[in-house]
């Protein structure tokens, strides 16, 4: 790499294409960049900065901002329970949800892919829901957990379950599941359509040997398929769990994070600080956003850690 | 896709035993669990009011089409589509061209701060959108961009951006040198490179780029509901949520609204369903 000897003008060296082609003016490569260079700085960089100030202010609507230090953080960490309710209901979110997720992903997966009937239409049909916004599929499932007619209820009743029909977004005990379940149903066929390019994708003989040794499916499937599987997994799971951390429009769409805090996500209530209770603050919900970041920064660095480490230990 | 038959007839083999009932129960309740809400919306759009409440699971006879043009009209659902239009289709054009040099660029040229620049950028795909929009806000209220048009783009640019040029420098990357040095030795400038070898020859990944910024664009609310208040500037997201608010009860003009939402994705994933399924692999499986 030491080719920017020599290398004034975008000239190139004829006789050694490969260094000297790559090589181009500085204002050239000015040009390209500075379009999105742009954008990043003042819509990507300046924000995050002026966030992370903002964090340390008490931020007032006309732009009039006190220095409070480290406050806001410490009244978040010690004086704010809605804060804590709104951490556990999005770890309970993220876990469950993530697992759900790639498990559910896969099992689709495999289904299509060992030969099941009409494998191409059933593909389209699981996959229509990831293309819905959180607007339609929020609403539709409102309706689907209707007390009164919405469908769930009514498949109860018809099953002689009547005992099990509620009111699944208004009791504070079920709200968080029937966001979750509602969340899994959009994303599942995200992670069949992954799955399935990665199975598509396998070595066959690896699975024809398997075959030979009369390896039983759920024995292939443990340790053949699923650690040929891992890199596609761990980003799945890396994906689904970033997605799930900064939960906010179904939520919102469905239960506004009620009833009673129970389903609050940390999204929500940042958005709520920030819009909705007319605190005049931007201050507070931004050192929320602020430790949620970093939160899910260090998450996402663990998690890759974890099981790119075991990953390594087992080849 | 058909091609790997060894390995479907060793799965085949394995999961022959246990695919007879469970199995098939199973493939057709989650059929009817995926496809059946989408298929009841769109029965809801042609009936009224009444009669859901009269019989919600009933078929749309009479069928009445009129709706959709009282949706349109009356409930201003036609004002929303083109909001979203309007800003869906501004931020997508910035965002294929902005993100093409930019990936071209990266995938083309070795500079100092390549890496740099590569990790920057990149870094914006797992950014949490609270800890920009915060601020994002402040700064549009500032530039007197808040509750316009031209802010959500702003802020739909920036937000895909990462995606877009990630997804564009893999492919461009791919494209093999020798075709850039020969048109080094026609005398293209780097630009005319850029323009006509770059692009045509990517428009593969162009087109998937557009198609997924298009879909993720058009659906997206978190950013749409903190920067637009304005009725007469809602994208259809919002309208949808604004309309449901205001009219609680009136599930047969929501159902309206819904369908005319999901018109436009549906079209494009019938007739560009490859190319889409494409650019979601390449973001998760590379």
């Amino acid at each position: 790499m030491s080719a920017d000897v020599a290398n004034t003008a975008s000239v190139p060296s004829k006789g050694s294409a490969g260094i000297g082609a790559r090589q181009a003016s500085p204002g050239t490569i000015a040009v390209f960049l500075a379009p999105a260079a742009v954008i990043y700085a003042g819509f990507i960089f300046y924000p995050v900065l002026r966030t992370l100030y903002n964090s340390l202010h008490t931020v007032g609507a006309q732009g009039v901002s006190t220095f409070v230090g480290t406050e806001n953080y410490i009244q978040l960490l010690t004086h704010d329970s809605v804060f804590w309710r709104a951490v556990g209901n999005t770890a309970v979110f993220t876990v469950v949800g993530t697992i759900a997720d790639v498990l559910g992903g896969l099992l689709l997966a495999l289904c299509l892919f060992s030969r099941a009937p009409f494998a191409r239409a059933l593909r389209i049909v699981w996959f229509t829901p990831v293309l819905m916004s959180y607007v339609v599929v929020g609403i539709i499932w409102v309706w689907l957990y209707d007390y009164d007619w919405g469908l769930i209820n009514l498949v109860l009743h018809w099953l002689g379950l009547g005992a099990l029909e509620q009111s699944w977004l208004g009791d504070p005990s079920t709200a968080l599941w029937a966001v979750l379940v509602t969340h899994l149903w959009k994303w599942l066929g995200f992670n069949m359509i992954i799955c399935l390019a990665a199975l598509y994708a396998l070595p066959s003989e690896v699975l024809g040997a398997a075959e030979l040794d009369a390896c039983g499916w759920v024995a292939k499937l443990v340790y053949i398929i699923i650690p040929m599987l891992r890199p596609t997994l761990l980003n799945l799971l890396v994906l689904s769990f970033i997605g799930k951390m900064m939960m906010f429009d179904l939520v919102w769409i469905m239960t506004g994070g009620g009833p009673l805090w129970a389903t609050e996500t940390v999204s929500t209530y940042v958005y709520k600080r920030a819009f909705k209770w007319n605190t005049f603050d931007l201050g507070y919900p931004s050192a929320i956003a602020v430790l949620w970041s970093a939160m899910i920064v260090v998450f996402i660095i663990l998690m890759t850690r974890l099981l790119r480490q075991r990953d390594r230990l087992e080849f | 896709m058909e091609t790997d038959l060894g390995n479907r007839r060793a799965l085949g083999l394995w999961l022959a035993h246990l695919r007879r009932t469970p199995l098939l129960i199973f493939l057709i309740l989650y059929t009817v669990a995926t496809g059946g809400p989408f298929l009841w919306v769109a029965a809801m759009s042609l009936r009224t009011t009444p009669e859901i409440f009269d019989n919600p699971y009933a078929l749309p006879i009479p069928a009445h089409w009129g709706k959709f043009i009282d949706a349109w009209t009356v409930s201003k659902y036609g004002t929303y589509f083109w909001n979203s239009l309007i800003v869906v289709g501004g931020a997508v054009i910035l965002l294929t061209i902005i993100g093409s040099m930019a990936a071209h660029c990266l995938a083309r040229y070795r500079f100092r701060g390549n890496r740099a620049v590569r990790i920057a950028i990149l870094s914006g795909m797992i950014l949490p959108p609270q800890l920009l929009i915060l601020s994002l806000f402040q700064i549009l209220l500032q530039f007197g961009l808040y509750n316009s048009l031209p802010g959500v783009i702003i802020a739909y640019v920036s937000t895909q951006l990462a995606m877009t040029v990630y997804i564009l420098e893999g492919f461009f990357a791919q494209l093999p040198q020798d075709l850039f040095d020969a048109a080094r030795m026609d005398g293209y400038s780097e630009f005319q490179i850029f323009w006509r070898i770059t692009l045509p020859i990517g428009m593969p990944a162009v087109f998937t780029t557009i198609t997924l910024n298009f879909i993720i664009l058009w659906n997206e609310f978190l950013y749409a509901i903190v920067l637009l208040t304005d009725d007469d500037k809602r994208t259809l997201p919002l309208g949808i949520m604004h309309f449901m608010g205001a009219h609680q009860l009136d599930v047969g003009m929501i159902a309206t609204g819904l369908m005319i939402s999901i018109a436009p994705v549906i079209l494009i994933y019938a007739f560009f369903s490859d190319i889409l399924i494409k650019g979601m692999t390449a973001g998760a499986v590379r």
